[in-house]
């Protein structure tokens, strides 16, 4: 197979935004215009039972309808594509993610998810350092992930906020879902403690929940003298004084507030109920991230109804906190009634595997049906995004994944990825399906027998 | 591929981990013996003192008295992994049990992964739960001469902790050689040779031709009557790599961009060696050159992190390509410097076969070809009379995600059975 070959690099994209300027499909990420209705294949809405031979009828970037064959009227002018044999489920959300951030490959000067200069950085915004063109967003679609949390690093307390996106566009402002103001970072246990080597603080779990509780102490001080400010000045006080905004505190008492989620980086049991205390002191949401010990608190979990997005990996180790990984963890969440994400972690796991993620929670005991909305509806209300993503249901944006046979099913491919109606991802294309198998590079690299020589 | 899954275990005979070794009919619904012949269907295993006494194939079998039966929708021979750190790089990643590289000199041919073993390492018993009963555990990719690799069972026989003897297949198996970015990278960031990849190559072709100048030197002395006055000085690193330039023990040269894979064919070459290659992530662009060489590749695990420019090239579809080239492969799962702490070649030889592999063309890279190429066909890879009686019992296809092992046997012994 011969593939086109372009420069590599930013050449390359201006190249492609050339080609593309001439289609309008890919000329904006805007919502796609035209109906478009996937039939006969069998649709998992999640929202409700599977579909045997279903029908999703998609119009103006939204879901129009969706149900059983001949139930459903599919619009006069629609495009139609054959989806028999298939599977129609909703584009997957990855609660835990950083690419584009920590862009490919690993290189020292395409880490940007860890600001090491301070434990405490709630002023920062992921957004300021995400690549709309790494490589791995488009993995991350070839895998059928539609939206993602991209967040900071865990080398930090508070490593800053983190950006709810769609994978498309080539800008992060088009990237980002509107109204949705993204969630923050937080970290306790191992990461953090990397500051001792530097003599600077936390080199103990103990100063990360001090460090912690003073920001929150913090920001709610700083939300009081604006209170005071603000009533004083409604009411006609001309000499209240106004006080100094302040960036890094603005999204502290957003989460304060509980406009914004703390997702919190949290393996060890002890550390969990850390990150727990916290949140039942300041009262904000919380979502407990990789969660390798979960299920020795599961009850603390299951009574405060804290979610957990949970990180899988194929061995236990690496670090300590992640010695007692278990398989088994996201099923037995799961019959104690509590909401579980499966999330990639990326570039931990790469997101072309994401599935393989909640299959083999399904693999440790997790329902399948609990692991199909670990990959939708679960993580997307970890989001604030349930109302919008998540469930093939009319109204809903239309992102959803097409894949080859069953979900959970090493022998099964993501085949379409689309997002608000248009296409993002297409196997059968050989440039698509070199991000779905191969590197970053793969696009641009040729076999030695092409190249000439040998 | 999905058939019938049998959730229960039958064990006739009181049965644990631990127990003296016993004799054991393993019957399946489809037996991949992954020697020659037809694969997949019904059959028996008979295992007597920790070897395969007998294979019979066909259905409704009936086990002979005295045997414990243990019965599973699918039965392979125990997972080979064909290089990797588990034993010497250990699980909680830190100093105290990290024994893999030895980053102090570019040459530690003088090292053995033996010395370094621990047979109690978490990681081994991981390995074992999911199916992989042999390893060969290499040192890591930092020196350009990393030292001897050495081939083990991932458990022991008997209740009582293994020592690393007990466990080895064979102590001694190949010379390990790194090429690429890490050697350079280390030494580079002390100021030390090599910081390029001309010096890593440069200390390697030197430290050979000096490996047979000093087998020159020993050879003349003993023809000149051994005299021991005039014996000359030994040197364990030259000593070490006599067998290689000898090619008496394989050399691994682990590489990853093609051009350092190229690299490598031309030093084996040079010097006549018997060698391997390993994790080979661009194998597929140079897979030609491969072939004509006629060296047999270890393949790294594709869904390993990018972690460097050289790794990022890395494809799915690698395996299948290099297997479609006729050049035999085995899978690896090499070194990991965080989490996960270890690859498992299940998972990769899955993956293997969802991207371009039949599931039995995929399963040979993990036992029958890795035996091969590792020179171990006469004792595991494969079930047949004889050989150890290393088995891996599965409720379902063995690539499934949602599969799982529900018993590991490894010398003819249980060491590992699901609990539900």
């Amino acid at each position: 197979m011969r593939f086109r070959t372009l420069p590599s690099g930013r050449s390359a994209r201006c190249i492609g935004a050339l080609i593309c300027a001439s289609i309008a499909v890919c000329a904006q990420p805007s919502a796609g215009q035209a109906t478009l209705a996937i039939r006969g294949g069998r649709v998992y809405p999640i929202s409700g039972p599977p579909i045997g031979h279903g029908v999703l009828v998609v119009a103006n970037g939204k879901i129009v309808a969706v149900g059983e064959e001949g139930k459903i009227k599919i619009p006069r002018g629609a495009t139609v594509e054959d989806a028999t044999g298939k599977i129609v489920m909703p584009g997957i959300v990855d609660s835990h993610s950083h690419i584009g951030i920590i862009a490919n490959p690993l290189a020292e000067d395409s880490g940007d998810a860890n600001e090491s200069s301070g434990p405490i950085e709630p002023g920062l915004r992921a957004m300021d350092a995400i690549d709309p063109a790494d490589p791995n967003i488009r993995m991350a679609t070839a895998g059928g992930i539609t939206t993602a949390n991209i967040m900071p690093g865990s080398g930090n307390v508070m490593g800053g906020q983190t950006a709810y996106v769609k994978l498309r566009g080539n800008t992060i402002e088009q990237m980002l879902i509107p109204g949705a103001i993204g969630g923050m970072k937080m970290a306790n246990g191992e990461n953090p403690k990397h500051y001792g080597a530097k003599d600077k603080a936390p080199m103990t779990r103990m100063e990360e929940a001090a460090l912690a509780r003073g920001i929150y102490e913090k920001a709610a001080q700083y939300r009081a003298k604006w209170e005071a400010y603000n009533k004083a000045s409604a009411a006609g006080d001309k000499t209240a004084k106004q006080p100094d905004r302040d960036l890094d505190l603005e999204p502290v008492v957003e989460v304060l507030e509980g406009k914004r989620t703390v997702h919190n980086h949290t393996h060890r049991a002890d550390d969990i109920m850390t990150a727990l205390r916290l949140s039942d002191e300041f009262h904000y949401h919380l979502v407990v991230q990789h969660g390798t010990e979960s299920c020795l608190v599961v009850d603390e979990l299951a009574k405060r109804h804290i979610p957990v997005s949970f990180t899988i990996v194929d061995s236990l180790g690496g670090k300590f906190e992640t010695i007692n990984l278990d398989l088994g963890c996201p099923g037995t969440l799961e019959k104690a009634g509590i909401k579980v994400a499966l999330n990639t972690d990326d570039p931990i796991t790469s997101s072309r595997l994401i599935i393989r993620q909640a299959a083999l929670a399904v693999r440790g005991g997790m329902s399948e049906e609990a692991a199909l909305k670990g990959l939708t509806i679960y993580p997307a209300e970890m989001l604030d995004l349930g109302n919008r993503v998540g469930t093939l249901e009319p109204g809903k944006d239309a992102d959803f994944i097409v894949l080859s046979g069953p979900p959970f099913s090493v022998y099964s491919h993501v085949l379409e990825t689309w997002i608000e109606g248009q296409k993002v991802f297409d196997r059968s294309n050989p440039q698509d399906l070199r991000y779905a198998t191969g590197g970053f590079g793969v696009a641009d690299r040729l076999p030695a027998s092409s190249r000439g020589g040998n | 591929m999905r058939t019938l899954r049998w959730f229960t275990l039958l064990l006739c005979v009181a049965s644990a981990p631990g127990l003296p070794v016993q004799n054991i009919a393993v019957l399946t619904d489809h037996l991949y013996t992954m020697a020659d012949g037809a694969q997949g269907g019904p059959g028996m295993v008979l295992i007597r003192d920790g070897k395969i006494e007998a294979v019979r194939p066909g259905p409704h079998q009936s086990s002979p008295d005295g045997y414990t039966v243990l019965k599973a929708a699918f039965v392979t021979p125990g997972l080979i992994d064909t290089d990797t750190t588990a034993g010497i790089s250990g699980a909680f990643n830190i100093p105290a049990d990290q024994d893999q590289d030895e980053a102090t000199d570019p040459n530690t041919a003088d090292v053995r992964t033996l010395d370094s073993f621990n047979p109690n390492e978490r990681l081994l018993k991981v390995l074992n739960q999911y199916g992989v009963t042999t390893v060969q555990s290499a040192p890591g990719p930092r020196n350009p001469i990393a030292g001897r690799a050495g081939i083990f069972k991932t458990a022991g026989i008997g209740s009582t902790p293994a020592t690393v003897e007990q466990l080895a297949v064979r102590e001694e198996s190949a010379m390990v050689f790194n090429l690429g970015e890490t050697p350079k990278i280390t030494y580079g960031k002390k100021e030390k040779a090599p910081t390029t990849r001309m010096k890593t190559a440069e200390i390697i072709r030197h430290e050979l031709s000096d490996a047979k100048g000093y087998e020159e030197k020993w050879d003349k002395w003993k023809k000149d009557g051994a005299d021991v006055s005039k014996q000359p000085s030994r040197d364990m690193k030259l000593d070490a790599l006599v067998p290689v330039v000898d090619g008496k023990l394989p050399a691994i040269f682990n590489a990853y961009r093609a051009d350092d894979i190229d690299t490598a064919i031309r030093i084996g070459t040079e010097f006549h060696l018997r060698y391997l290659l390993a994790s080979v992530t661009e194998g597929y662009l140079i897979a030609d050159p491969i072939r004509r060489a006629g060296v047999p590749c270890l393949a790294g695990p594709v869904m390993q992190r990018f972690e460097s420019l050289e790794t990022a090239n890395a494809t799915f579809e690698n395996p299948a390509i290099l297997k479609r080239a006729g050049i035999p492969v085995a899978l690896m799962t090499g070194y990991e410097s965080y989490v996960p702490k270890n690859r498992i070649v299940l998972f990769e030889a899955g993956v293997a076969a969802a991207n371009g592999l039949s599931m039995e063309e995929a399963l040979r890279m993990v036992t029958s070809d890795a035996a091969k190429i590792l020179g171990l066909d006469d004792r595991v890879g494969s079930l047949a009379p004889g050989k150890d009686a290393d088995i891996a019992l599965f409720d379902g296809d063995p690539f499934e995600y949602t599969s799982h092992i529900v018993a590991v046997l490894t010398s003819g012994q249980l060491s590992y059975q699901r609990s539900k």
